[in-house]
């Protein structure tokens, strides 16, 4: 059981911190990122390329793949977003755009660095044996450390710098947030590269434990959504309950129902639909409609 | 003569928050009640709760002696209460014909099945809708505007869409949500005329909510005041003028004075 | 319906059952059949997505139920033995009835929301396939046979696909013929109060409701028969490929549809034929650019969205609604 929630735990870091950069990008521009999955993709490369092709330190690749991403997202939303949401008369043409993004980021993946699965050497050797009731690798155990760290440092953020307080400004109303004196244009742009950038970095954390390959965009996003929805659209403390819930539900999943064959997550799909009949919003989102 | 419809001990909770509490009152068959109050009083959650788009916390709403409380808006609409909406609720990308067309939904005899096919009903439904379509549009004298797509429309004719929309579906009693809201004084006269036709010529109860004091005087046969959720007064508009509960309340508040 | 339409309706007609197979004849392009196959079949699917456009919902999970409809179809035939003519209107039953034990809790939802739980069912339903003992998991259903002889009392309507000397010829026959009935039902529906009462809940469920509209129940109906149009290209799919496998329509099929529809319009009825027309037969052209083939497709696809945000087909007209 210990063993079960302590994978559930790590997983469910990992998954948080894709969700909120998602949660992130939906709050402040009622976009859906479709290609959420691939900036996660592309984030991972960039790891395994400065790391394993160039030789240099895990921490370094890890930064390249926050700045590489936050400014492939500032780019995106500046020059692509931007000007379908001003000329669109439904808000439903950014799904289209954002499927188009998915679809090119997946070539320029494909172009860029092959269609191999990479990853890069173990950063940490060992595994930490608790009586036999939890084995986790170290690595695992830092990566998981990480990940937590990198959400406090999310939450903290949004929660005393200027930017961040704007941003959920903007995210509460837009209208009375431009009022106020928020800059709608420029905390768009910040916050959707802000969004990125976590994608990118979990993308960095998971290569050197699962490695990454070019498959691994979309189904990525897929679980993004289910997040999401579990813990409410466009809510910070919404994104990172989803994330663990999930996480949990996998690693229960796994191990009660192996008996049964893959039906984890058809099990997890079927009570996702039930919890949503009765409570549309997710957990923590607000009511609408 | 059992009133057509009985509002019992309506209360409405919003979590701590009482939005209504206790309001009691009847509709007689044919007449023209008003509800009032100033701004916030709860006038419009008494609304949504009499056409069910509300559910109530506690108390009932009775039709013809039926209770209609917490079924669904389309049951209610099917039983013959039939609401409008106070801002621009109609169907945008559609004319003004078709969107009184859309409405003789209630009224249509054949199956979908039947449209899809053209039958013999359904091809009689279309034409009998047509043509019940044109006679409300000269009823309201929309005829200027009958091929006019209705997002094109200025706010005036929009309000007397919404209120063609609603008499489409053949209603008994129609609730009108804020029906005179951003007229001038031509255009509310307009429609007050148009209410009271309503009444006259087809039967319609009519129960509305609104702001506007003089129109409101001038159409009612009665009138209920709510304020801070509770009932104040009922009457007659002599009455509700002279009553001092219902002249305190509305120079209590920062809403217009009661004109008179 | 004016001289013109029907006039139009006339040529189409004449293009698809005859110009084409002449043209492919002539030029012995043969390849072309399966190209078109293709998108006869997936207009099929696109038709559905249009559908539950049209009541202002946005379907990521058309691909979920192609493959439902695939498997459906497989299985009946290889495991029953019931003729392929028979398992086609299963198929599309199966998913309709399907679609209404799902649309009921997600149908409740509106805007990304539903969309993002759509994407999702495709996505579970591949999980599905690969898990369940009946689907035979990640090896598929293989060696389905070729559709056999259809004879109605006695009456032989089509003959075994086996014997045929030219099966591309009759297969594209087939989906074409299935296509041209799929919109001609799309057309009527549209055109019936159906259609309208449908635009009535696109364009305000409120209101809708207080006019007496069960928006529950038409919502149902719609999903219901789009998900039909889904069930039924995945079998006749499965037929023409002869196998399925839980990756034979995955989420990018999803995303597809969806994609279809908005590069055609969402307010034409047409508008779904006509995206999956260019975004397939281009994607298949571009065949020629070889590992570059996604960039330019994505990058041509961004490009569309940047000048046109409201489909192709908002070229030619700027009012929404039916033609």
């Amino acid at each position: 059981m210990e063993q079960i929630l302590a994978n559930g735990f790590y997983l469910g870091a990992q998954y948080a911190l894709i969700a909120l950069g998602l949660t992130l990008i939906f709050s402040l521009m009622n976009v859906l990122n479709f290609a959420h999955g691939q900036m996660y993709v592309f984030g991972g490369f960039v790891t395994y390329t400065v790391v394993a092709q160039l030789g240099l330190p895990f921490i370094v690749g890890l930064f390249a793949s926050a700045i590489i991403l936050a400014i492939m997202g500032a780019l995106i939303e500046v020059y692509l977003f931007r000007p379908v949401i001003r000329k669109s008369k439904r808000e439903e043409s950014t799904m289209l755009l954002a499927a188009g993004i998915a679809f090119f980021l997946d070539a320029a993946i494909l172009l860029l660095f092959g269609e191999k699965q990479r990853g890069v050497p173990k950063i940490v050797d060992g595994v930490f044996n608790w009586d036999m009731r939890i084995i986790m690798p170290y690595d695992r155990i830092l990566i998981g450390v990480l990940a937590i760290a990198l959400i406090a440092g999310f939450i903290a953020f949004m929660q005393y710098s200027k930017a961040g307080r704007a941003m959920r400004a903007l995210a509460q109303d837009r209208v009375a947030a431009q009022l106020m004196g928020v800059d709608v244009d420029r905390y768009s742009m910040i916050g959707f590269a802000l969004g990125a950038m976590l994608a990118g970095l979990v993308g960095g954390l998971l290569v050197t434990i699962t490695g990454i390959n070019l498959g691994m965009g979309g189904p990525t996003s897929i679980k993004a959504f289910m997040m999401i929805m579990i813990g409410g659209a466009g809510v910070i403390s919404g994104a990172i309950a989803g994330g663990f819930i999930l996480g949990m539900m996998e690693s229960v999943g796994l191990t009660m129902l192996a008996a049964y064959g893959d039906i984890t997550y058809l099990a997890i799909f079927a009570s996702l639909m039930v919890f949503l009949a009765f409570r549309p919003q997710g957990l923590m989102g607000k009511p609408w409609g | 003569m059992m009133p057509i419809l009985q509002i019992k001990n309506l209360t409405k909770r919003y979590g701590g928050l009482t939005a209504n509490n206790d309001i009691s009152f009847d509709v007689a068959e044919g007449e023209i009640l008003s509800v009032i109050g100033p701004n916030g009083a709860g006038k419009s959650t008494l609304f949504k709760q009499i056409a069910s788009f509300v559910s109530v916390t506690s108390g009932e709403v009775l039709f013809r002696g039926k209770t209609i409380s917490n079924l669904a808006p389309h049951v209610v609409a099917r039983m013959g209460v039939v609401r409008t909406f106070q801002e621009t609720t109609i169907f945008k990308s559609m004319t003004v014909r078709e969107n009184i067309i859309v409405a003789h939904h209630l009224r249509s005899k054949a199956s979908l099945l039947g449209f899809f096919l053209g039958s013999k009903l359904a091809r009689a439904d279309e034409a009998a809708f047509g043509k019940s379509a044109d006679d409300i549009v000269d009823f309201l004298g929309l005829e200027a505007i009958r091929n006019e797509l209705a997002s094109n429309l200025p706010q005036g004719h929009l309000r007397a869409l919404g209120m063609a929309i609603g008499l489409a579906t053949g209603p008994t009693v129609l609730l009108l949500d804020e029906p005179f809201a951003g007229m001038n004084h031509d255009e509310t006269m307009k429609m007050v005329a148009s209410v009271r036709r309503l009444r006259d010529e087809r039967g319609v109860t009519v129960m509305l909510v609104e702001h506007d004091m003089p129109a409101v005087m001038k159409i009612s046969d009665r009138i209920v005041v709510i304020n801070f959720g509770e009932k104040i007064a009922e009457g007659t508009p002599a009455e509700i003028q002279a009553n001092p509960r219902v002249i305190e309340a509305y120079l209590g508040s920062e809403d217009a004075a009661i004109g008179m | 319906m004016t001289k013109t339409n029907l006039a139009g309706i006339g040529v189409f007609l004449l293009v698809v059952f005859v110009a084409v197979p002449m043209m492919i004849a002539v030029s012995g392009r043969w390849d072309f059949y399966y190209t078109l196959t293709s998108v006869a079949l997936l207009s099929i699917g696109s038709a559905g997505v249009w559908l539950t456009f049209y009541i202002g919902r946005i379907n990521i999970g058309q691909g979920a139920y192609a493959l439902m409809g695939g498997y459906v179809s497989a299985v009946l035939m290889t495991k029953v033995g019931v003729s392929f003519w028979l398992t086609l209107p299963l198929a599309g039953l199966f998913c309709a009835v399907i679609s209404v034990a799902i649309g009921l809790p997600i149908l409740r939802l509106r805007g990304v929301y539903f969309a993002m739980i759509t994407l999702v069912l495709t996505e579970v339903t591949r999980l599905t396939a690969l898990a369940l003992p009946v689907t035979n998991g990640a090896k598929g259903i293989t060696s389905i046979p070729l559709p056999g002889a259809l004879t109605v009392f006695g009456v032989p309507l089509i003959p075994d696909f086996a014997t045929i000397e030219n099966p591309k010829l009759a297969f594209y026959l087939l989906a074409v013929t299935l296509m041209v009935l799929t919109y001609a039902a799309l057309w009527r529906i549209v055109n019936s109060r159906l259609g309208h009462l449908c635009r009535s809940l696109q364009q305000n469920e409120e209101l809708a409701s207080s006019i007496g509209v069960n928006t529950a129940h038409l919502r149902l109906l719609a999903y219901a028969i789009s998900s039909f149009f889904g069930g039924i290209a995945g079998a006749v799919f499965v037929a023409i490929s002869q196998s399925i496998y839980p990756s034979s329509f995955v989420v990018t099929d999803s995303v597809n549809f969806m994609l279809y529809c908005f590069v055609g319009g969402l307010g034409f009825v047409m508008g779904p034929m006509l995206g999956t027309f260019l975004l397939y037969f281009g994607w298949d052209l571009l065949s020629v650019a070889r590992e570059y083939q996604l960039l330019i497709y994505s990058a041509a696809m961004i490009a569309l969205m940047l000048v046109l945000p409201n489909g192709v087909l908002s070229l030619f007209d700027r009012r929404e609604g039916p033609k």
